[in-house]
């Protein structure tokens, strides 16, 4: 035991630094993309709103004007001493980019804890009740659900939901049901405690250091709908991928062993069958936190939710190409560390793969 | 009992083989209508008993399946006959066109069955003229990405060495990019046509096809088959194109749809966003044109709905595929 857990820690160490040449690769990448979205028509907004002074220190951080290896070799340094550049247009003008980062990625980090942790338990709960009763009413209502979640747009139900909880339940139910936080300027839209500082940028956290519970229960019921919309579009691919492999296990030999034993058929399902079939959905699962950065694109936009996806877009809109590429950056890297722990963590959970 | 229905019990004439009695036979049953003789019926029910292609179409036959077939059947009409279903022509729906005296989101009334959206465009109109962009969202883009990634991800598979550590940094470097923001971000730059758009949709999930060829094909590579046709002779181009590939491309084949449908959402998504083609009706700018105000919900249901139609339909399709034709499930 101790070999194999000497034997990982090797694998971990190893895998990190495989991933500095990845690191570097991307940056480069990266570098040859912001080149290209220097010249691109949308961006040329950007250029006529800086102030000349603006435009000669860009010159300057950036190097523009020196040949294609000087620009690549400061592109890096200014990417390790943390200046990212600022941005120029719009809502965040005037913020260095690595602050606008600190202050959007815990919003959409809030928004995306919910549907993580909440999705794995009732997925594969939906699943496994779907494979017990295969081809029956169950299986197929459920399979219908799930259908629904994957098929429709996010942002069509995002659409459907803002109508229903903002328009429809206020006015058929005579004013019972209004929910006022979906009207605008609610009272805890502000910051929590003393005006212009924040703490750590989470709302629900913020909430609970200053002790302001008008702000917590705003944040909450902000939540609640667009996480709701998530939670929907989620399910689909992990109830699908749960059901089709705890069908492929309930064929096996053991389970008609572990039947024929006597053991109880409640715990033929969920000690025997269930670990088995989990490993594909686990790495979908955990494979699956990275790809929530992108699902929120949509939702975003479509409740104003002002975090990473609403601000990518604008920023694209808007053609400033600094934030657009401090924001690319830093999503690589998240993507690049969840790959890392996805692969530690499958080590783990699938006590037969054994790495060298 | 089969095998004697099969080979005693026909009367031969004396002078004949059997092939040109069965053949005979074969061709009074489809010429003269109504023909029919017993011996023959029998012997054919026996055949058709075992042969396994009856048997596959009947699981493939389920009822959700039906049900994505009919979805895309439904989808297929309203895309090629979209002129003659609507009278409203496509320049008429799509954005120069203000049409003179147009009211913006009006309730459905007779000249306009479903209500009108933002610019006074029929919305029936734009669905039944979004469906033959739906229908090009889908196939195009998907065709080209797993075209060329299974000819890359076979290349690099069956070579080994140093070409397959190139291709796999490669495919590693892009999987490590939000593909989605890539496309975001590229579409400004290159162009917001609908043809530079699904390329680039194309290229971008090449990576993803590649990956999954690759493990398919390195499963296939080892069997037995494949080493007695090399032992033959066989060249390599040979060998992976004519042996291996036709062997390891049914997953992919099942992915199709998959990645059809998931085509769709993200060009659709893209729409929503305001990066479509504005010449084109896509069903995308009509949710954002309706969004979230209470008198233009009508206007914002009935395209998400066809979405929803389309995509499900290459769901139910793609999952009806694999449950009949995977080895693996004896359900």
């Amino acid at each position: 035991m101790a070999k194999q857990s000497k034997n990982m820690i090797k694998y971990i160490i190893k895998r990190i630094l495989m991933m500095i040449p990845m690191l570097l690769l991307v940056l480069s990448l990266t570098f040859v993309l912001s080149r290209l979205m220097r010249s691109a028509p949308n961006t040329q907004v950007v250029f006529s709103i800086m102030t000349p002074e603006q435009i000669a220190r860009e010159i300057e951080r950036s190097r523009t004007q020196d040949p294609w290896f000087v620009q690549l070799f400061a592109y890096f340094e200014n990417f390790f001493t943390g200046d990212w550049g600022q941005s120029y247009v719009g809502n965040l003008a005037g913020k260095p980019v690595t602050q606008i980062i600190g202050e959007i990625f815990p919003k959409t980090i809030e928004l995306m804890i919910i549907p993580i942790v909440v999705v794995p338990f009732i997925a594969v709960k939906l699943g496994v009740t779907s494979a017990k009763n295969k081809n029956k009413m169950k299986d197929t209502g459920i399979r219908f659900i799930a259908i629904l979640g994957a098929g429709f747009p996010v942002f069509w139900i995002a659409t459907l939901l803002q109508l229903l909880f903002g328009y429809y339940l206020g006015n058929f139910t005579m004013g019972e049901l209004d929910f006022s936080v979906f009207n605008a300027n609610t009272p805890g839209m502000g910051l929590p405690g003393p005006p212009g500082v924040t703490l750590t940028g989470f709302r629900i956290i913020d909430a609970f250091l200053y002790n302001d519970q008008l702000h917590l229960w705003d944040s909450l019921t902000h939540l609640f709908v667009p996480s709701v919309c998530m939670i929907f579009v989620s399910l689909a691919g992990i109830t699908r991928q749960t059901r089709s492999s705890m069908l492929e296990v309930l064929d096996q030999d053991y389970i008609r062993t572990a039947r024929a034993k006597g053991v109880l058929e409640k715990d033929v399902i969920n000690k025997h069958a269930l670990r088995n079939a989990l490993l594909p959905t686990s790495n979908l699962i955990i494979g699956g936190t990275a790809s929530a950065l992108l699902g929120s694109l949509f939702v975003e936009l479509s409740f104003n939710y002002t975090g990473f996806g609403y601000w990518m877009v604008t920023s694209i809109f808007y053609g400033d190409y600094l934030v657009i590429n401090g924001l690319l950056v830093f999503a690589t890297i998240i993507i690049l560390a969840s790959t890392i722990i996805a692969d530690v963590a499958y080590t783990i959970i699938d006590p037969r793969i054994i790495y060298r | 009992m089969t095998k004697q229905i099969l080979d005693d019990d026909i009367d031969y004439r004396e002078d004949e083989s059997p092939r040109k009695t069965k053949f005979r036979r074969l061709l009074k049953f489809y010429l003269l209508p109504g023909w029919r003789d017993d011996q023959f019926s029998e012997q054919e029910y026996e055949i058709e008993k075992i042969k396994s292609k009856r048997r596959l179409f009947r699981r493939f036959l389920t009822p959700l399946t039906i049900a994505g077939l009919l979805m895309l059947l439904s989808l297929t009409i309203l895309g090629v006959y979209s002129p003659w279903l609507t009278i409203y022509k496509l320049q008429e729906v799509t954005l120069p066109y203000i049409p003179p005296g147009g009211d913006p989101f009006s309730l459905p009334s007779a000249v306009h069955p479903l209500g009108t959206t933002k610019y006074g465009y029929d919305i029936l109109a734009r669905i039944i003229w979004g469906a033959r962009t739906t229908l090009t969202i889908a196939i195009f883009p998907v065709a080209l990405s797993i075209g060329v990634g299974t000819i890359l991800g076979t290349i690099s598979a069956y070579a080994g060495g140093p070409i397959d550590y190139i291709i796999m940094r490669f495919v590693d470097l892009m999987y490590s990019i939000p593909m989605l923001i890539l496309v975001i971000i590229l579409v400004p730059i290159m162009g917001q046509d609908l043809l530079t758009t699904l390329v680039l949709f194309g290229i971008l999930y090449i990576p993803y096809n590649i990956r999954f060829m690759r493990a398919l094909v390195l499963q296939v590579k080892e069997l037995l088959y494949v080493r007695a046709a090399k032992t033959s002779g066989a060249l390599k181009f040979r060998l992976m194109f004519k042996h291996i590939v036709p062997n390891a491309i049914s997953p992919i084949i099942i992915s199709f749809f998959g990645g059809a449908a998931f085509s769709i959402l993200g060009l659709a998504g893209l729409a929503f966003i305001g990066m479509g083609d504005p010449t084109v009706a896509n069903w995308g700018v009509d949710i954002n044109w309706a969004r979230a105000s209470f008198t233009t919900f009508l206007a914002a249901f009935w395209p998400g709905l066809f979405l929803g139609i389309a995509t499900i339909g290459f769901m139910l399709l793609g999952d009806g595929i694999r449950d009949a034709i995977d080895p693996r499930l004896h359900i």
